[in-house]
């Protein structure tokens, strides 16, 4: 799922050739993406486009020659003043009058043509890696782009003739050298994904019109009639465009911030300080009079800025439950959640503030339901393809705690805040603490070594950050117990997750979100909820999100058959904020509520419960002591490893595959058969929210 | 022990009045730190000469009556035009085409004069608690305390010309604990009652009861005079400020088209209470104004 959607779309039409358009938000001053060599669709600034449109108009297209703009014929449809020219024309199509330009390598030269050329129209160039012939190219560059070779090793792939043998080998070395930072596995992927959307036969006519149009005389000519500021950014480590060439461009237009030990994608790789310094650069060019407030130091109240997970809505409880007893240790906390729907939902219900700027978060359980397929959830790539998500969400949470004065940040499984907290240590202005009730993404076995290798090459980079930047966390603590560490490793050469584990965190235990004395009385407890005691009631549950719908109806399905089996058994489908039941089937003995603010008296009063493999409402369960089946999602790592391996340490629940769960009668049989089971559950701790408060309390 | 010694410094002299200058560091735009108010010396910009001269040409001079300038009781000595030929002249001295211009309190005014009336050598005005008659007075400045003989000295019935001359000492000490009212202040309190101390009441009264006029005596040509205001414009204003009401920093943003930022528990001197806040504020400040006015080509 897109972080943000385009307000506006079309077509810009230039001598015949159709240019798509996007436009986002219109804040001023506008900011057009410019299009770089057309092996990239406009998507390459996605890590941008939604953080930008908050506050600006956001104009980008795809550059002729790729994606959804025409692919006209012949290398001279491809020139730097044809380029340049587009600028013109989908400014013109946007009624954008004016706008800063950001653009990467190849998108630099035409930008400065368009600048030089139109000065009443660019406020403003920002040139990340411009692939300027200033300076010299790379010497390795150096190979004949037209003509047939022996062989098509390394460089010498960036050829005609190996582009129609072996494109997808080319795309990759390609990329990987774009990307040569360490850990850019994401960025490689989608450039390359990109790449194969292309035809080969246009982008050797796009590569040898883009580089034989523009000599260094006539861009020097052009730099020196560029009136409005310029702002060149260049990794100094840059495989594809010299940093030489960048630091020319600055010499001749403007300033150079030098990215050490970037390559030649930032807005990618290091999205963060892109982003920050495009900012800067926009703020500083078109100042704008503003009311801003600092509040003396003495002054400030204690501030404590909560971030809740909203994958699974298990979060939002135990983080009340933890909040509440923070308040105890330091009554005079004020605690602002920047949270998210369906998290703002528990929170409203318990009176909290959820500070206004939530509303720029860009929604993850929508995404999360967005790739989820039936009762199949890939929930490691589901959370790497939400980078744009993450991006856009660490960048509001930025604004909030460099506006205003927190004091402590707590975030439960903010993958957003600690990741590129540790990628941008001097971001860090508050004490932080990290909770979490898994450590190690783990690959599943049907993703075969490809997956084994990124699931390893994410634990790698979380070990490397953590080994790096010791004093980002504050504390690190672990919602469970060593015992509920799964026995496998983070991967090849890597530690052993528990030993990793203990090493790192502290321990809380488990933080359930009730009073367990709140539905000590199960009989009284059923009595308020209506459960009559001659009939056994079976809870249906599936969290927060939208994702347990399938389920839902696999269950649904099997009610008829349960109700032969089991006298006077009732069904109480809870179908979540997410899930509306109108789209869900009706049957005799099955009623459904939508969201109940207590579901865990609902729990604890039940005779059986048939969930998700989600670790909340399993724990709350075993600690309610209720027999229950569990129906991990497919492909989810969380539920299928770390959940399972807790709950068969506190010998809880049985744990049902969907296919089994999605046959009417063996669904029928298993409930009959859990629903006496005998109890026999290691008992789940109860003081877990004041262990985890009373640590973090000792930060404020 | 000084934290930066002037690389220049000198005297220029004007209808017999000598003003003491100092010029620190080097590099563009030049910041000049006015001297006005001649209760206080140059020495008040301490906070901020040594960090900005590490990048900047910063100017700073003495007021008439205060610091190494001379001693003058003539009320002909303190006009606006006064002080701003003592600007200019001083930027001359150190052969400074254009400043960014800093002042506190009447300082900004004389900021705010420079800019409108002289745009050619003013590319930036930071006015702190600006002092110009845009709002009416703080409710504890009653009209007439001043010149009247009360049958008080207590609190604010100390601004009053008899005290003034009876007791200078007193006066400043009182009016420096209401101008920090901030908690911990004593060293800038400290500081401040010891530069009152280096001039006179008489030389006070004078500066009060200049000749001519000042444009901070009427509302509209205050007014007016903001709005002839071309060049960007930064109002620092502190809340708990009791010389000057935060109405007068607002209006004087909102009619320059300048930007304002409010210190929250702030008193009038944030120079010297909150130094590091501010000097980030200008440098900020500053920076945009050498980004946007670059040297075309």
């Amino acid at each position: 799922m897109k972080a943000r959607e385009p307000d506006r779309s079309g077509r810009a039409e230039r001598d015949g050739v159709g240019l798509h358009w996007d436009c986002y938000g219109n804040g001023s001053p506008a900011i057009m993406f410019v299009p770089t060599w057309p092996i990239v669709p406009a998507d390459v600034w996605k890590l941008q486009v939604p953080h930008f449109a908050r506050s600006h108009r956001v104009v980008t297209f795809d550059g002729r020659g790729g994606s959804r703009s025409d692919h006209p014929a012949g290398e001279a449809a491809y020139t730097h003043d044809q380029y340049a020219a587009d600028i013109t024309a989908v400014l013109d199509a946007t009624a954008t009058a004016s706008a800063i330009l950001v653009t990467v390598s190849r998108g630099a030269a035409p930008a400065i043509q368009f600048a030089a050329e139109h000065p009443d129209r660019a406020l403003g160039i920002v040139a990340i890696g411009p692939a300027v012939p200033l300076a010299p190219q790379h010497a390795r560059l150096g190979v004949p782009f037209d003509e047939v070779l022996d062989a098509y090793e390394g460089w010498a792939k960036y050829n005609r003739h190996s582009w129609q043998r072996d494109y997808l080998g080319f795309l990759e070395f390609f990329f990987g050298r774009m990307f040569n930072e360490s850990h850019s596995t994401k960025q490689i992927e989608d450039c390359v994904g990109w790449g194969l959307e292309t035809d080969p036969a246009v982008i050797a006519d796009t590569h040898a019109g883009q580089m034989s149009s523009l000599g260094r005389a006539q861009l020097r000519a052009l730099c020196a009639r560029v009136r409005c500021p310029v702002l060149v950014i260049h990794g100094d480590e840059d495989e594809i465009q010299p940093h030489a060439r960048g630091a020319a461009l600055a010499e001749a237009t403007g300033g150079l911030v030098t990215i050490v030990g970037g390559g030649h994608g930032p807005m990618a790789r290091d999205p963060i300080i892109i982003n920050r310094l495009i900012e800067e650069f926009v703020d500083m060019t078109s100042p704008r009079p503003a009311k801003r407030r600092w509040v003396r130091a003495a002054r400030r109240p204690k501030r404590a800025l909560y971030l809740s997970s909203p994958i699974g809505l298990g979060h939002a409880l135990r983080d009340v439950a933890i909040a509440t007893e923070l308040r105890q240790h330091h009554p005079d906390l004020q605690i602002d959640w920047l949270a998210q729907h369906p998290v703002t939902k528990v929170l409203e219900s318990r009176g909290e503030r959820i500070h206004p700027a939530s509303a720029w978060l860009a929604n993850e359980s929508a995404h999360v339901e967005d790739e989820c397929a039936e009762h199949d959830l890939h929930a490691f790539q589901a959370i790497r393809r939400m980078d744009e998500i993450l991006v856009n969400n660490f960048m509001v949470f930025n604004d909030v705690v460099s506006d205003e004065h927190y004091d402590l940040v707590i975030a439960d499984e903010a993958w957003d805040v600690d990741y590129f907290l540790h990628e941008n240590p001097e971001l860090k202005r508050f004490q932080y603490a990290w909770m979490t009730d898994f450590v190690g993404w783990l690959p599943m076995p049907d993703g075969g070594d490809h997956e084994a290798s990124l699931t390893a090459d994410y634990n790698a980079e979380m070990i490397e950050q953590r080994s790096r930047y010791r004093r980002l966390r504050d504390r690190s603590i672990f919602v469970g117990e060593p015992d509920d560490i799964v026995p496998d490793s983070f991967g090849p050469d890597l530690p052993g997750i528990r030993e990793w584990t203990e090493a790192n965190f502290e321990f809380a235990g488990y933080v359930t979100g009730f009073d367990p004395a709140d539905v000590a009385d199960r009989d009284e407890v059923r009595d308020q909820l209506g459960y009559r005691p001659d009939e056994r009631v079976c809870i249906v549950t599936v969290g927060g999100s939208g994702v347990g719908s399938d389920l839902l109806r696999r269950v649904a399905d099997a009610v008829p058959a349960a109700r032969r089996l089991v006298d006077g058994l009732r069904f109480v489908v809870v179908a979540g904020p997410r899930i509306d039941p109108a789209t869900l089937p009706r049957r005799k003995g099955l009623s459904y509520k939508r969201y109940v603010p207590g579901l865990y008296r609902h729990l604890a009063a039940c005779d059986l419960a048939v969930v998700q493999g989600g670790l909340t409402t399993c724990m709350e369960l075993t600690a309610n002591r209720r027999p229950f089946v569990y129906v991990p999602l497919r492909h989810h790592f969380e539920q299928n490893f770390h959940v399972h391996h807790r709950l068969q340490r506190y010998g809880a629940g049985r744990r049902v595959d969907y296919d089994e769960a999605a046959d009417p009668d063996g669904m029928a049989k298993i409930i009959a058969d859990e629903i006496d089971r005998p109890i026999e559950y290691r008992p789940v701790e109860t003081d877990g929210a004041a262990r985890a408060a009373a640590s973090i309390a000792e930060l404020v | 022990m000084r934290a930066t010694e002037p690389a220049a410094s000198g005297v220029v002299e004007r209808n017999g009045v000598g003003v003491y200058w100092e010029q620190f560091g080097s590099g563009e735009p030049a910041i000049l730190f006015l001297g006005v108010d001649p209760i206080v010396s140059s020495r008040m910009w301490k906070g901020q000469v040594p960090w900005f001269a590490r990048r900047h040409t910063v100017m700073t001079f003495d007021p008439p009556g205060n610091g190494r300038s001379s001693r003058t009781d003539d009320p002909n000595s303190f006009g606006d035009a006064e002080f701003v030929a003592h600007a200019l002249a001083v930027l001359d001295a150190a052969g400074i085409e254009r400043a960014v211009v800093v002042g506190l309190c009447q300082g900004a005014e004389i900021a705010i004069v420079m800019a409108a009336e002289c745009s050619h050598r003013v590319i930036g005005v930071v006015a702190i608690n600006p002092g110009l008659v845009l709002s009416s007075r703080h409710p504890h400045r009653r009209p007439g305390d001043f010149d009247g003989v009360l049958d008080s000295d207590e609190g604010w019935a100390k601004e009053n010309r008899y005290y003034w001359l009876r007791d200078w000492a007193g006066y400043s000490d009182f009016f420096f604990a209401e101008l920090l009212p901030e908690p911990h202040s004593s060293k800038q309190h400290e500081d401040c009652v010891g530069w009152a101390l280096d001039t006179t009441p008489e030389i006070m009264l004078a500066y009060c009861f200049s000749d001519p006029p000042t444009a901070r005596d009427d509302q509209s040509s205050a007014a007016d005079l903001c709005r002839r205001v071309r060049c960007p414009v930064l109002v620092i204003c502190g809340d708990q400020d009791m010389c000057q009401p935060p109405e007068r920093s607002r209006a004087v943003a909102e009619l320059t088209g300048g930007e304002l930022v409010v210190f929250e528990g702030s008193g009038h001197i944030p120079v010297a209470r909150d130094p590091v806040r501010v000097n980030l504020e200008i440098a900020r400040f500053v920076r945009r104004i050498g980004f946007v006015d670059r040297p075309v080509r």
